[in-house]
């Protein structure tokens, strides 16, 4: 029975969807209020429909009912339950009603916390946002239908698979998910927009909270995948420019952009046309990322050319949201009305520099992703855009954006002061510089790259104290005065600083890895060392260790500084014999926010065995740094309250800014 | 500054940017893109030695020949034509004898092919897009299913 | 039953979901507005002023840009004419309301009959426990032993002929490998691994499969199964003497009552072509070709590989034709036929798979 609950509540929210679509935007049409209440409690009903069918295909894992197909195929009565559930969106079906479910919670979230939006802008916010859950589920239940049953059902399920049993597998789905389905709400807004003609001075109030809320979990979702794929591959890289992975960072950058372009609007009642555009562009990419993902076209085109209905039905999703959304645009952006102009020199301006590069960031992985599917697709020829492209692209575009970066937050609204801004930088410019050199003169004559991107990088973090410097005067007045400043100091003011910050940590934990880390790879016996960023590690010899359903092939190494212990680590070669699958078990040894990485190959008959070791100076950075991204970000959004970019009267002393 | 100073002003950085992000794809396109060529390929199109390339296909078995020092030696083949390559370094836990593989370095005059890379992915089922792509349309593929099982019973 | 309630009170609850706003007629309906939105920033400023936030020109210049905003604001709201508040139920309202009383019901359940199973229960594990007893719960329960305890031979051994007889000969010839190596090697353990390597095949000996067999016979001269396989591969490979000779030395030296004997001799007779059984005859049938044989087959499989290339979807049939060609020892057709079946397979990867299988055991591809 409860499989049949789970797909009735399925078509019932469809049904349910198609009025929800039809009935408060007809509604908004006829200025007719009854008909737009209609759309509060159908999206709230639409969401506990799909949030029952969610439930019964949860309990249907839980319970191993291998009379569900897909249960069958993607689950295994012995699974740990923690992957039994996670097993739900650990595949194509039900990912994709996971997918629907956050969709629909959005909606309802809107519908009930939307009491202070305009009414008819809310009946079609919520009118849209329908269309694309009926969308989706029309797609889960003619293709992908997660509730298709089996008579009768088979003793066991098919997937036991260990490999696939990681904890970041099951948690880093549903954050990305959330973070790309978070996106359809200022989707949603921007249309409702252009349907209405016109942007309320709430439109900008709602969209940037709910954009932040997306890019946080895109962020967290990002970093975690990245975490995972280190510390899972053996290969000691953190971003491999795959395309699965530039599908969820096309949209990340779009949302970065899409956030800042939203606070001008907010603010200044500008760019109005262009958040728009923004906010269509950054859902655009998320469903050109699921297509990506779900379609095969990534595994091959012609995998999509003979079993398409999937990829057909996903790609005519796509031509019909994003064509639909550039139609709509191209026609009724023109009737919007225009903000105001501003001065080139101004916090918006520097906004729109931000924004400018980056589009272009974005649209350079956009090529480098698509440029090698269209090419094969029109004349059979097989390339592959790695790692040097995208180095070549997208890095020099973010350099320049982030020597941009500590500029932003120190202009005024309206009309900026560019030199006294300069010279406020002065100090932090001075600074890079000294570490710039100091830097060069340490490595010496290494890649000049290396130290100049360190210099780039302190400059970006000294640049967000400078700003927060200058908001409380800290050199000004007397500390406590400063420090009351400080806790006056609006959150989101926090949030900016806290999120700039975290770049230049970031940066610095990327320049550390790639350009000072080393590797070696070597053949061991028992008793030998190597050196290895002034470590020397010491193979002591192998073990077996019986595991839970595996066993591990242990090599023992000590690591050891200056002739002192430091610790042991222990890579392994983790064998399932159910599956009789081998995997490579790196080691990590953690010494501040640097790690040593061993990772093994195979033992050859001598007793020996192939090391693979990485010094990995400062890379804990890299994650640390999104992390700190995402605490201001959630420092930004606790902060409710809305704010006026007030113009300085020229001339007054550049005291404090009426902040975001 | 009159409003279509600032105009000319936005539009004008705007193009700087686009111009300059164009400019950084295209040279980039020119010089960081790696062609994929099955030994087929390598043969009919006459690739000369010294350019860096991707070769991909299924390893023959009893090809791997392990020397001093991690250094390797395999066949590449696509049922047709088989390319020697020769690797210093680990090899992914993947790479099997009859399994799918793709390496990238550059051919060397000898007709040996010299790999910087070889390359796997995390996804146990994930073979390398271009190699599916070849071995189907020579009727060498067996989808994942087979793939598990033959992996499995080695 | 239960499941039709559940779906009609489900059913209630969306209808309800639509009716109810449009049965609230006459109250108001709360909107915001942008008025609210400047008063609120106005507010906003005031409080950071309170607080010294910001000094007294910023205030000023922001409250009075948004007051500005404000007035437009009231001016653009007051122009526009209210939401209607009809105080009756217009057509319009009538009209949404019988859609949601027809249309949902008739949408969802008419959706529902074309792609859901009402009639099929739920079966969560725990639910069947009829099944408990079945042979797929024991291999369950063996392979839950064996996932916690994979280093135990033991578990293999005997979760492997199950496996055969279940026809999972790939997780046969696993359990048969882990066994071979977690237990050490016997001849019981080669042949066995033989045995579902040939089954795995679709009953050809292949080269790894005599492998095992070969190594078995080192072990033992004399293990049954191993010689008969033995025979086997020579019979598949076309060396019908040789097969002959190898199961009638083994029917030579077994003991009377040996279960298999009239097993062996069944073969025989088949290598014979159905001719009687005595040992005379077996030999004739060898020593001299049968022609008469090899033309019916031969007849035959002319026959099929005629209707597959008209009809090239059977792949039993594509499947039958390289295996006969192998055994009438025709590598050159059995290899074009494999091509001529990928053809006409190729949207079909998964009788394409099995095709690739077939060319695996034969090492047709090599």
């Amino acid at each position: 029975m409860i499989p049949e609950i789970g797909h009735f509540a399925l078509v019932l929210a469809l049904a349910l969807g198609i009025m929800q679509g039809s009935v408060p935007f007809y509604g908004a049409l006829r200025n007719d209020s009854l008909l737009m209440a209609t759309a509060v409690p159908t999206a709230v009903a639409q969401f506990v429909f799909i949030a029952i069918s969610f439930a019964a295909l949860t309990m249907c894992y839980v319970g191993s009912d291998f009379s569900v197909v897909n249960v069958f195929e993607n689950s295994h009565s012995l699974k740990p339950l923690i992957y039994k559930i996670s097993g739900v969106w650990g595949n194509h079906e039900g990912s994709m009603l996971l997918w629907v479910l956050i969709l629909a919670l959005f909606g309802a979230l809107v519908a009930l916390f939307g009491g202070n939006l305009p009414i008819t802008l809310r009946a079609n916010v919520l009118a849209v946002q329908s269309w694309i859950a009926v969308a989706f589920m029309v797609f889960i239940l003619a293709t992908s239908n997660p509730f298709m049953r089996l008579a009768p059902a088979p003793g066991e399920g098919r997937d036991l698979n260990p490999l696939l049993q990681d904890p970041g597998l099951a948690i880093h789905p549903p954050l990305l998910y959330v973070g790309y389905v978070g996106l359809s709400i200022s989707f949603s807004f921007a249309i409702a927009a252009l349907i209405e003609g016109r942007i309320d001075a709430a439109w900008a109030r709602w969209v940037r909270p709910w954009t932040l809320l997306a890019w946080i979990f895109l962020t967290l979702g990002i970093s975690m995948g990245s975490y995972w794929a280190y510390y899972t591959l053996g290969w000691g890289g953190w971003w491999f420019w795959d395309p699965v992975e530039n599908a969820s960072f096309m949209p990340w950058l779009i949302t970065t952009a899409l956030l800042h372009s939203a606070v001008v609007m907010e603010k200044r009642n500008a760019l109005k046309i262009w958040t728009i555009l923004l906010a269509i562009m950054a859902f655009s990419l998320s469903l050109v990322g699921t297509f990506l993902v779900r379609s095969g076209v990534l595994t091959s085109v012609h995998a999509f050319a003979t079993d398409p209905s999937r990829g057909v039905f996903i790609l005519a999703l796509l031509v019909l949201f994003i064509g639909g959304a550039f139609v709509l645009f191209a026609w009724r952006a023109p009737l919007l009305k225009q903000g105001g102009l501003f001065a080139p020199v101004s916090r918006e301006g520097a906004l729109v520099l931000n924004n400018l590069f980056l589009v272009t960031a974005c649209m350079s992985v956009f090529v480098g992703t698509l440029y090698p599917l269209a090419l094969e697709a029109l004349t059979g020829e097989k390339i592959s855009v790695g790692a040097p492209f995208f180095n070549a692209t997208f890095g020099p575009l973010f350099l320049v954006l982030l020597l941009a970066v500590p500029f932003g937050p120190l202009l005024a609204w309206k009309r900026g002061d560019l030199p006294g801004v300069a010279q406020r930088l002065m100090a932090a410019a001075g600074v890079a510089l000294a570490v710039m050199v100091g830097c060069y003169a340490v490595v010496q004559g290494g890649p000049v790259l290396a130290p100049l991107v360190v210099g780039i990088a302190v400059y970006v973090i000294i640049g967000a104290f400078t700003d927060l410097a200058e908001r409380t005067g800290l050199f000004r007045m007397s500390p406590k005065a400063a420090l009351a400043r400080a806790a006056g100091l609006p959150r989101s003011a926090w949030g900016t600083m806290i999120a700039h910050l975290a770049l230049g940590i970031t940066l610095i934990g990327i320049v550390g890895e790639t350009q000072f880390g080393t590797e070696r790879i070597a053949e061991m016996k028992p008793g030998q060392s190597i050196e290895i960023g002034g470590y020397d590690i010491r193979f002591d010899g192998m073990a077996t260790r019986p595991g839970p359903n595996y066993s591990d092939q242990i090599a023992r190494f000590t690591v050891q500084r200056g002739g002192a212990v430091i610790g042991e680590i222990e890579p392994s070669k983790r064998t399932f014999p159910a599956r009789s699958t081998t995997r490579t078990e790196a080691a990590l040894m953690s010494r501040g926010f640097s790690q040593i990485y061993v990772s093994l190959g195979d033992p050859s008959p001598g007793g020996t065995i192939a090391v693979r070791a990485y010094h990995k100076p400062l890379v804990l950075l890299i994650w640390l740094g999104t992390i700190v991204m995402v605490l201001g970000g959630l420092l930004s959004l606790s902060d409710r309250r809305l704010r006026v970019g007030a113009p300085k009267p020229a001339r007054s002393k550049p005291v404090m800014q009426p902040a975001e | 500054m009159t409003r279509k100073q600032r105009r000319l002003i936005l539009i004008g950085s705007a193009l700087a940017v686009l111009v300059l992000a164009v400019g950084l794809v295209l040279s980039a396109l020119k010089d960081s893109i790696v062609f994929f060529n099955s030994p087929t390929d390598v043969v009919e199109k006459q690739i000369a030695p010294g350019a860096r390339i991707r070769l991909g296909g299924l390893v023959q078995q009893g090809s791997i020949v392990r020397g001093d020092n991690l250094q390797v030696r395999f066949a590449v083949t696509d049922g047709q034509h088989t390319i020697t390559v020769a690797y210093q370094g680990l090899l992914p836990d993947l790479f099997r004898e009859g399994q799918g593989v793709v390496t990238e370095g550059m051919l060397e005059p000898g007709g040996t092919f010299r790999a910087d890379s070889v390359l796997a992915k995390h996804d146990e089922n994930y073979m390398p897009r271009e190699v599916a792509e070849r071995l189907k349309q020579q009727g060498h593929w067996r989808d994942e299913e087979s793939k598990k099982a033959k992996g499995s019973t080695r | 039953m239960t499941l039709w309630f559940v779906f009609a009170l489900m059913t209630a609850a969306a209808i309800f979901a639509v009716l109810w706003p449009l049965s609230r007629r006459g109250s108001a309906v709360r909107s915001g507005s942008d008025l609210a939105v400047y008063r609120d920033q106005l507010d906003e400023i005031r409080r950071d002023r309170a607080a010294g936030l910001i000094g007294e020109n910023e205030a000023t210049a922001a409250q009075v840009e948004v007051s500005r905003r404000l007035i437009a604001a009231a001016d653009a709201e007051a122009a526009v004419p209210r939401a209607a508040q009809p105080a009756t139920m217009t057509w319009r309202h009538r009209t949404v309301a019988v859609a949601a009383l027809v249309l949902l019901p008739v949408v969802a359940v008419g959706l529902y009959l074309a792609v859901g199973s009402p009639m099929l229960p739920g079966q969560p594990l725990a639910s069947r426990a009829p099944d408990r007893q079945s042979i797929a719960h024991m291999v369950a329960q063996v392979e839950a032993h064996l996932a916690k305890n994979p280093n135990e031979g033991r578990g293999w051994e005997v979760v492997a002929p199950i496996y055969l007889r279940m026809g999972r000969f790939e997780d046969a010839v696993r359990a048969r490998r882990n066994a071979l190596e977690l237990s050490g090697a016997t001849a019981e353990r080669h042949a066995g691994l033989g045995e579902a390597l040939v089954a795995a095949a679709n009953g050809v000996v292949t080269a790894e499969a005599l492998g095992s067999f070969k190594a078995a016979l080192a072990l033992d001269p004399a293990h049954v199964q191993a010689r008969f396989f033995l025979g086997l591969a020579a019979e598949q490979e076309g060396r019908l003497n040789e097969a002959v000779a190898m199961w009638r030395a083994l029917l030579d030296g077994a003991p009377a009552d040996a279960p298999w004997a009239d097993f062996i001799r069944g073969e025989l007779m088949r290598v014979a072509g159905g001719k009687g059984p005595s040992e005379d005859q077996v030999a004739a049938a060898a020593n001299l070709p049968p022609e008469q044989r090899i033309a019916m087959i031969k007849g035959m499989v002319a026959q099929l590989a005629e209707r597959l290339g008209k009809d090239g979807s059977d792949i039993e049939g594509w499947l039958r034709l390289v295996r006969s060609y192998m055994v009438l020892g025709e590598r050159e057709r059995a290899r074009a036929a494999v091509g001529e079946a990928r053809r006409a397979l190729a949207a079909e990867p998964d009788k394409l798979r099995r095709i690739d299988e077939l060319v695996k055991g034969f090492g047709l591809d090599g």
